[in-house]
């Protein structure tokens, strides 16, 4: 018997089962997934937003400026990526200018630290390749930019390091309630026992309340299109860029990632199919199109991938974080669409504190470790750091992806570390290899290899990302 | 201290090294790859020497001749080993490498040979919408997969792009018993070699669409390539409505260009030509920095391999006139692609060696069948050639004689098209 079952594995999920590890609790993680991060928490801006938009007094407001503080104490304790890179909004013309003045109202009433308004030409002072035609700006400091799936990745980490249980491949399929416990089934054929349910499904969180009860929301899937710029192009613009934010959401942004590629994106549209990530050319138009308001010369040319993320919007128009009115024991956390990664620490401990009150039930876990040693970026670290570890690890001197610079020894670690994988996206999420400019021209190949050899398998079984996603059908010359 | 530092071990750093080890130089070579040769090594088909060697070779059978040549020259060289930096200080090139065996290691040398080859455009690079599944390959790492390590990616595979590879690929895949449904190419015209139409399309009966592009993608549920929807484009490549067709295959090899491979000048401040996406070069291959010299696919893509030896070569024999002259006075001048012409190469004429005749490579901009190539100086036409059948897929090369040019002005190549 568990005490809690979190379904879900996204940064939501993980942030909740840290949180829960405590406690003691146990804890078990189901994801459908053959990975953590696999879905919202894979395709987004990765900003953690200042606070400038959410209706002041909203959930929102008030988890997202608490989340955006908690992001300093995860990158302490977890060693998370973080890139303080401040945000402007951008208004052009005297119209924009007024509506640029509510959220300088927002700012205000939702505590926003350190907000300040520029004219267009102070702005672009500090951003020198901010469009000519930007009259006024809302500066916005506290605004960071992270990578979120190694914030999943280490808050998962840690929360099995302190106890709790992770499941990758478990599809929740049906929860049955019993007198004092739920019976949650898996794959329709495994089941479980607990004593309390997290719902953390993110887009399907709307289907699985749906297992016990009609959902008090419903999630309308809206999906967001991305370009990727070759980060050769790093320092373009070093600031977040949001447009004046509309009923569609905060816009298209210009967004600096932590390892130098630019962001544009996202688009805003309503889905039909909440599961269907793919991207349509009238969507990657509408990016280039709204960008172009923002800055000049922006080097489509350099261009090195697009993807798309749906957004968990939900028909209750703020976070939905509570327990269900009919059955107990089951808490809801849903319409976590953004800012849900910057909010995602603060969602965790309002939940567990406020909303559980876990404190009440259980003893504090004393063992709690809160570190997660940094992961090795070989060739981050200074030549001194690279020639000691060399010495031990020969393996850390053999560059697999040229165009990150990352090493076989990384790569193997990231098979065999607690979060393992056996897949070559996998291995992109962990150690980048094949997110360069060559999108894994030259590397795939070479990692296909290290994972068959560190894993016994067959090159035939190797998988790109889904169970099946086979890179090769057969060998050449052999019927099968 | 090396004279000179060779960076790639394919068909132009070979040469390249042979050249100026033989001119009594003292040179190295460092090579990613567990092996010389570089991308020769996976192009098993035949079409390789007839112009070097008057003989038809495979690719592994010319890089092997070269190989044989490298070593017997006992030139040094490095492989498993990773060039990881390169900076200039004062007048000394600093190459930092990485290997397993020799960890991180630093070379001094006067000069440097880049010749790192190129990398494949990729679909995120031309934005073809749709999901994103596995299945979509470029045709390089589909050639790699099915020659060197001898597995195949799938039986129903459609081609975008007809570069040579893709069309090469065409006919691999077929061979090895798939499917190939077809070549789709948004240009009104192949971007391969007409030869490799011929055999690689034609002999086989494939279609090859031209005008055409693709549009979507579609997976199916373990996310592996189901669907593809192939349109037709106008003049200005916009698609045109009603002219879908779907293909059901497993692999779409991606045959959309190749794009010279300099990231590691990424930290030299060196001039860059955005119409080869590569440097600019005078016409030994010297790039707007001294001592630093670029060969092969990082400078140009080349069709043929023979014109990637021979240019190399020559780029051996300035790197030791180089080497040899400490006085490096500079009159560099302007070479300019003017009207249908692509890209040109040297982009700059250097007037300070003036005992070499300059060889021209470009492209034309689109097919043309009867034109007049003009090499212009101050309004005046120095050189004139008829030229027939000029297309974007074949490279050209011309001869300039220097010593009919005046050193001052820029100097403009261009092609009327006459009837
Ligand atoms: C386009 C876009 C841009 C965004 N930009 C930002 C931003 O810049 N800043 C910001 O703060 N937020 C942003 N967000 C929001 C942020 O990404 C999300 O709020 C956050 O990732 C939500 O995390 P999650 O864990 O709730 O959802 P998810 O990451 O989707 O996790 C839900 C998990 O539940 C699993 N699951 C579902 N059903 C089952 C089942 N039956 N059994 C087992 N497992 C199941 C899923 O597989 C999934 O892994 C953006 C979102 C999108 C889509």
């Amino acid at each position: 018997m568990y005490d809690y079952i979190i379904i879900g594995a996204g940064v939501i999920g993980s942030a909740v089962a840290r949180e829960l590890s405590k406690y003691q609790v146990k804890v078990l993680c189901l994801e459908k997934e053959n990975d953590v991060a696999n879905v919202q928490t894979l395709a987004n801006s990765a900003i953690i937003h200042a606070g400038h938009n959410p209706e002041p007094g909203s959930l929102k407001a008030r988890l997202s400026l608490w989340g955006n503080l908690l992001y300093d104490d995860l990158e302490r304790e977890l060693n998370i990526p973080l890139l303080r890179t401040g945000a402007f909004v951008v208004a052009h013309g005297k119209e924009e200018e007024k509506d640029l003045d509510k959220y300088v109202k927002i700012c205000k009433e939702n505590k926003v630290p350190g907000y300040q308004l520029l004219s267009g030409q102070q702005a672009r002072k500090i951003e020198r390749n901010l469009a000519g035609s930007i009259t006024k700006v809302l500066s916005l400091p506290s605004t960071k930019v992270t990578n979120p799936w190694e914030v999943a990745f280490a808050l998962m980490e840690n929360a099995i390091e302190n106890g709790v249980k992770l499941k990758l491949n478990h599809r929740v399929t049906k929860i049955i309630k019993e007198n004092d416990f739920y019976l949650v089934e898996v794959n329709h054929h495994i089941n479980f026992k607990t004593k309390n349910i997290i719902n953390a499904g993110g887009v399907a969180s709307d289907d699985i309340g749906q297992m016990i009860e009609i959902p008090p929301f419903k999630i309308k899937g809206r999906k967001g299109e991305y370009y990727v710029l070759d980060k050769r192009n790093i320092g373009f613009i070093n600031h977040v860029i949001y447009p004046l934010p509309s009923e569609r959401g905060k816009g298209v942004l210009l967004t600096p990632q932590v390892h130098g590629e630019i962001l544009i994106g996202p688009s805003s549209e309503f889905v039909d199919d909440k599961h269907q990530a793919s991207t349509t050319q009238k969507g990657l138009e509408y990016v280039k199109e709204h960008s172009k308001e923002l800055a000049k010369n922006i080097p489509y040319n350099q261009i090195i991938r697009s993807f798309a993320g749906i957004r968990s919007t939900s028909t209750y128009d703020d976070f939905y974080i509570q327990e269900s009115k009919y059955n107990k024991g089951f808490y809801y956390l849903g319409g976590i669409e953004s800012p849900g990664l910057t909010a995602a620490p603060a969602i965790a401990k309002y939940l567990i504190n406020d909303v559980i009150g876990v404190q009440n039930h259980y003893l504090i876990n004393n063992q709690f470790k809160p570190y997660r040693k940094a992961k090795v970026e070989f060739h981050r670290l200074p030549l001194n750091d690279q020639k000691r570890l060399l010495e031990i690890e020969p393996k850390y001197g053999k560059i697999i992806c040229k165009c990150e610079k990352i090493t076989e020894k990384e790569i193997i670690d990231a098979i065999h570390g607690l979060l393992g994988t056996h897949t070559i996206k996998g291995i992109k999420k962990r150690v980048r290899a094949g997110a360069g400019i060559c999108q894994g021209g030259y590397c795939e190949e070479k990692v296909m290899k290290i994972l068959a050899r560190e894993l016994n398998l067959d090159p035939l079984d190797i998988i790109y990302d889904k169970d099946n996603s086979k890179l090769f059908l057969s060998e050449s010359k052999v019927e099968k | 201290m090396i004279d000179c530092i060779v960076i790639g071990g394919g068909a132009g750093g070979l040469a390249a090294a042979i050249e100026i080890k033989r001119l009594g130089h003292n040179v190295l070579l460092i090579e990613r790859e567990d092996k010389l040769g570089g991308i020769l090594n996976q192009c098993i088909h035949n079409g390789f020497g007839l112009e070097i060697f008057k003989e038809e070779y495979t690719g592994p059978e010319y890089a092997d001749k070269y190989i044989k040549l490298f070593l017997r020259e006992k030139i040094n060289y490095l492989i498993d080993t990773t060039v990881i930096d390169l900076y200039k200080e004062e007048d000394i090139f600093i190459v930092k490498t990485s290997s397993e065996t020799l960890g991180i290691r630093e070379y001094k040398s006067k000069s440097i040979c880049l010749s790192t080859g190129s990398y494949e455009r990729t679909r995120g690079q031309i934005s073809i919408p749709g999901d994103r599944p596995y299945g979509v390959i470029t045709a390089g790492s589909a050639q790699r997969y099915i020659n060197i390590d001898g597995y195949m990616t799938g039986k129903r595979v459609f081609i975008l792009g007809s570069g040579d590879i893709g069309l090469i690929m065409a006919r691999r895949m077929t061979l090895e018993g798939a499917k190939v449904l077809g070549v789709a190419e948004i240009m009104p015209y192949s971007n391969g070699l007409n030869r490799n139409i011929v055999q690689c399309l034609n002999d086989f009966d494939i279609p090859l669409y031209l005008s055409h592009t693709v549009t979507n993608i579609k997976a199916d549920d373990s996310n592996h390539l189901k669907e593809i929807r192939v349109m037709k484009v106008d003049d200005s490549f916009n698609v045109i409505k009603d002219t879908e067709i779907d293909f059901q295959v497993d692999t779409l090899l991606l045959s959309v260009g190749l794009i010279p491979d300099i990231i590691l000048l990424d930290q030299l401040d060196v001039e860059i030509d955005p119409l080869t996406k590569s440097v600019k070069v005078d016409q030994s291959n010297q790039t707007s920095i001294e001592g630093l010299f670029v060969c092969g696919n990082a400078l140009q893509i080349h069709d043929l391999v023979d014109n990637v030896s021979k240019e190399s070569q020559r780029t051996g024999k300035a790197i030791d006139l180089y080497l040899r002259n400490t006085n490096h006075s500079n009159k560099k001048i302007s070479f300019i692609p003017g009207v249908n012409i692509a890209y040109l190469t040297p982009q700059y004429i250097d007037f300070s060696n003036p005992n070499e005749k300059v060889v021209v490579s470009f492209r034309p901009k689109k097919k043309i069948e009867k034109s007049l190539l003009k090499v212009i100086q101050n309004d005046r036409i120095v050189y004139e050639k008829k030229k027939m059948f000029l297309l974007p897929a074949e490279m050209e090369t011309i001869e300039l004689d220097i010593l009919h040019f005046d050193e001052n002005q820029p100097i403009t190549l261009e092609l009327e098209v006459i009837s």
